[in-house]
């Protein structure tokens, strides 16, 4: 036997380098080993963003020198302690955008990364495991702040003719606010983490991640913008002045960026040094609670006793009830396709990566319903033509249906196309069960055609008791929204089976190559087709004098026939694709 | 002792090929009711493609594969009644709880709803799984999981059941725990075709042993015709398991490194 020799320690920075080492050759051999076309893609998308940064940089150097004319401030007074306050409002967002978006991505990176195990088990210090960590999940999010901070900061450098100093002051402040930002980030992750499990952490954050962003982008919608005056403009710029108070430390590094420009070196080293020293107190606070937090928390993590939870009333009567329906839908919805349905509901509503999709929906009804009620479309009218005037008494009656229709649309064609994928390893189950095809893909279609449904007719419905829209209109739309939505169902269901993603990681690569978009796309497009075949006829129809029910009916047989189709053709032909899924 | 003229899986001139190469090449077998077949052979010598193939999960480029008389691939519904299958890897539903899942299965395989609540409980309580029956599956170690699909496997009572490397990750009281129940489920006139690594497992569990390699069936048998065959080709008597296997798939020569590192 082998005598056992002492193994000296490694450093901190040199197991750092090491670990950083492995990440920078598992990327270079990635790009090697990458096929020519993606080579050249990749060579492409890096000029093009040195493109966009050359852009950037002529645009805020334009823009900003415009700031400083005396036309412009003849408009809207002096700006220069708007252009001082700019410094300031980046180094701000950047700090406060990596603490935010840190977040997730440390707690992914420190606590539920797959390579856990082994980098706690090899000879390196567990604060250089930290450190790397913390370095690879910062620098994304570094990288797209510096993407757009950085060609303006110099832009502005540019425009004011700030000293030689200030260019890599910029850089130094940016790296030492991401690190310090990200510092504090992972502070708080080791401590969340102490108190509630690590992966319903981040399903949590996943939703309100997900939820909050599309809420931000769609906040457009309530606003208006087409009145703004010079006034307005003159106080938007005040506002932005009142970031620039030097009692706040997130103000520091762009007070001293803006002093070292302008050659108050005494001022600008203070609070450069000031913004430094803070940074490296916060990282390496950090550090140091990394030695005494994060071990213990991560090796607490692996043992994290099981939940108990209080036995639930079975469903065993829900599917006793469900099987007292009349014997054609027994037949047709078997206790298989049954089981598939109860199962895919319990996880959706388990996982909360799922909810952000099923949230999506509803939130945007909301948003787009309080638009439609606090400015009602207004219909032009006939201008006193009467076969006008009755084509847009039809539009408006119809145009409700729009809503309902695109909310019902958007969660459909989600739940269709990762009816399959949302599988994932676990779709042997299925695969060496005794399902059918055609039971298994009725289970899949009847999971994401019920809750679109649901959403539409209940949007639908408020809106016409509301509206007091007339019964047989709304009768008429609730029936073309259950059409319509059929055929997006089985459409996007078929584009799920060719896409159908077994292996995935991320959710939102949970459809193989195009057929996520392509499915999207087709079942969009799918929407105003059976809505002209629907609603063609009764307008058509009443420009002729011929009764609104004679005009539906037809609209109905027409519409009908086309979404019927819509949902079994594209699903009868990927039917044989099915029993294959998932062989490599 | 096993009834050998029921055989309940065939497997006839099975291929199974990923362009150029044969990962099971033309591969034909028998296990007969009541009998525990053995599947062994290297890392990546086919065993785990040929029991997809046999449980459906992998259609084979040619031959067939029957389970209690059906055709898997032109019967797969019937085919699929009769079987158990348990994975080597125990994916199961992470956000279910054991016996949600349990209760699923048995909805997939048509059983009754009373049959399928007791049959859950009865395999709980055999697989010491009741307290954390309402607890969700991601929560369960490896091994939990594991129990948890064979208890699954066995919920519809099947005819044949398949397994990959069922002890893998599991302690020695459930790993004995599984070798009862595979032995009470052969003498009640199933066929267990079972894959391990396990050598010691398959010499004292198995009836008949098939050993694969480089996607080759190069030795069927008993323990006492394998010998034999092993006595034929070297003149060694007496040979045990691993000598047979590492005799026949050529891995003989780690000995001598053993020796060296020794």
């Amino acid at each position: 036997m082998n005598e056992i020799r002492a193994v000296p320690q490694a450093g901190l920075w040199p197991s750092v380098w090491k670990l950083m080492r492995l990440r920078l050759v598992i990327l270079l051999s990635g790009f090697r080993r990458a096929k020519t076309t993606r080579k050249i893609g990749i060579i492409f998308v890096g000029l093009l963003v040195l493109v966009f940064l050359a852009f950037v940089l002529f645009l805020s150097w334009v823009l900003l020198q415009f700031v400083r004319s005396p036309e412009f401030t003849r408009l809207v007074g002096d700006a220069t302690p708007f252009l001082q306050s700019i410094p300031v409002l980046i180094l701000a967002g950047v700090f406060l955008l990596v603490l935010l978006t840190s977040f997730g991505v440390l707690l992914q990176a420190l606590y539920l990364a797959g390579d856990m195990d082994f980098l706690l088990t090899a000879p390196v210090p567990i604060r250089a495991v930290f450190v790397s960590k913390m370095l690879q999940a910062i620098l994304p999010s570094f990288g797209l702040t510096a993407l757009l901070g950085l060609p303006v900061l110099f832009g502005l450098g540019l425009a004011a003719g700030y000293a030689p100093l200030y260019y890599p002051l910029v850089i130094v402040m940016l790296a030492a606010l991401a690190l310090a930002a990200a510092g504090l980030s992972s502070l708080l992750v080791m401590a969340v983490v102490r108190i509630f499990p690590a992966r319903r952490v981040a399903e949590v954050l996943g939703l309100a991640g997900a939820v909050s962003s599309f809420l931000c982008s769609q906040t457009w919608n309530f606003m208006e913008y087409g009145d703004m005056t010079a006034e307005d403009a003159a106080q938007l710029f005040a506002l932005f002045n009142q970031f620039n108070n030097r009692f706040s430390p997130l103000s520091w590094p762009g007070v001293g960026l803006v002093a070292v420009g302008e050659g108050r070196w005494l001022a600008g080293l203070g609070f450069s040094m000031l913004t430094l020293g803070g940074a490296s107190l916060i990282f390496f606070l950090a550090l140091t609670a990394a030695e005494r937090l994060y071990y213990s928390g991560w090796a607490s993590l692996q043992g994290t006793p099981r939940r108990k939870k209080a036995a639930r009333p079975s469903l065993s009567s829900d599917i006793t009830a469900a099987r007292s329906l009349t014997a054609w839908f027994d037949r047709l919805v078997t206790p298989q396709t049954r089981a598939i349905m109860v199962k895919d509901f319990r996880m959706l509503r388990r996982d909360l990566r799922n909810m952000s999709s099923l949230v999506m929906p509803l939130i945007l009804g909301v948003i787009y319903a309080v638009m439609f009620f606090r400015r009602p479309v207004e219909v032009a009218g006939g201008q006193g033509n009467p076969l006008f005037d009755l084509i847009f008494e039809n539009v408006s009656v119809y145009a409700q249906v729009g809503l309902s229709l695109f909310v019902g649309w958007s969660l459909v064609t989600h739940l269709a196309g990762i009816g399959f994928s949302q599988e994932r390893h676990s779709y042997w189950v299925l695969k060496t069960a005794p399902v059918s095809t055609i039971q298994l893909l009725l289970a899949k279609f009847l999971v994401a055609f019920l809750p679109g449904l649901g959403l539409g007719w209940l949007f639908l419905t408020g809106i016409a008791v509301l509206q007091q829209a007339n019964l047989q209109s709304v009768l008429y739309t609730l029936l073309v929204i259950t059409f319509t939505l059929a055929g997006d169902a089985g459409l996007s269901l078929a584009f799920g089976v060719i896409g159908a993603n077994f292996d995935w990681e991320d959710p939102r690569q949970m459809q193989r190559g195009a057929s996520g978009c392509l499915g999207a796309l087709f079942s969009f497009l799918n929407v105003p087709f059976s809505l002209l075949l629907f609603f063609g006829p009764p307008v058509a129809l009443s420009l002729l004098q011929v009764p609104q029910v004679i005009g539906q009916l037809t609209g109905l047989l027409l519409g009908g026939v086309y979404t019927i189709g819509m949902t079994i053709v594209p699903l009868w032909l990927v039917r044989d694709r099915v029993p294959r899924l998932s062989e490599a | 002792m096993s009834d050998r003229n029921f055989p309940l899986i065939e497997l006839t001139r099975l291929v199974k090929r990923y362009g150029d190469k044969a990962a099971v090449d033309d591969v034909s077998l028998e296990v007969f009711s009541g009998e525990i077949f053995g599947f062994l052979g290297p890392n990546g010598a086919g065993k785990t493609t040929t029991i997809k193939m046999i449980v459906g999960l992998l259609q084979p480029t040619s031959g067939t594969v029957r389970v209690a008389g059906y055709d898997v691939f032109q019967d797969p519904l019937q085919a699929k009644f009769v079987t158990g299958y348990v994975p080597d890897e125990p994916n199961l539903y992470a956000k279910l709880t054991g016996r949600e899942m349990l209760r699923f299965v048995g909805d997939l395989y048509g059983m009754e709803r009373a049959r399928v609540e007791r049959r859950s409980e009865e395999l709980l309580r055999l697989f010491e799984l009741t307290q954390a029956g309402d607890d969700p599956i991601d929560s369960y170690s490896h091994g939990m999981q594991q129990k948890t699909a064979l208890a699954c496997a066995l919920l519809h009572d099947p005819r044949i059941l398949v397994l990959d490397e069922p002890t893998v990750g599991l302690d020695p009281r459930s790993a004995r725990l599984i070798k009862d129940i595979l032995r009470q489920i052969a003498d009640r006139g199933a066929a267990v075709f079972l894959s391990t690594h396990i050598l010691e497992i398959a010499e004292r569990m198995c009836d008949r042993i098939g050993i694969i390699n480089r996607g080759r069936l190069i030795a069927v048998g008993s323990m006492e015709e394998l010998r034999r065959m092993e006595k034929s080709q070297t003149g060694r008597e007496g040979s045990s398991l691993e000598d047979i296997f590492l005799s026949l798939t050529g891995g003989a020569e780690y000995a001598e490194i053993a020796e060296v590192l020794e």
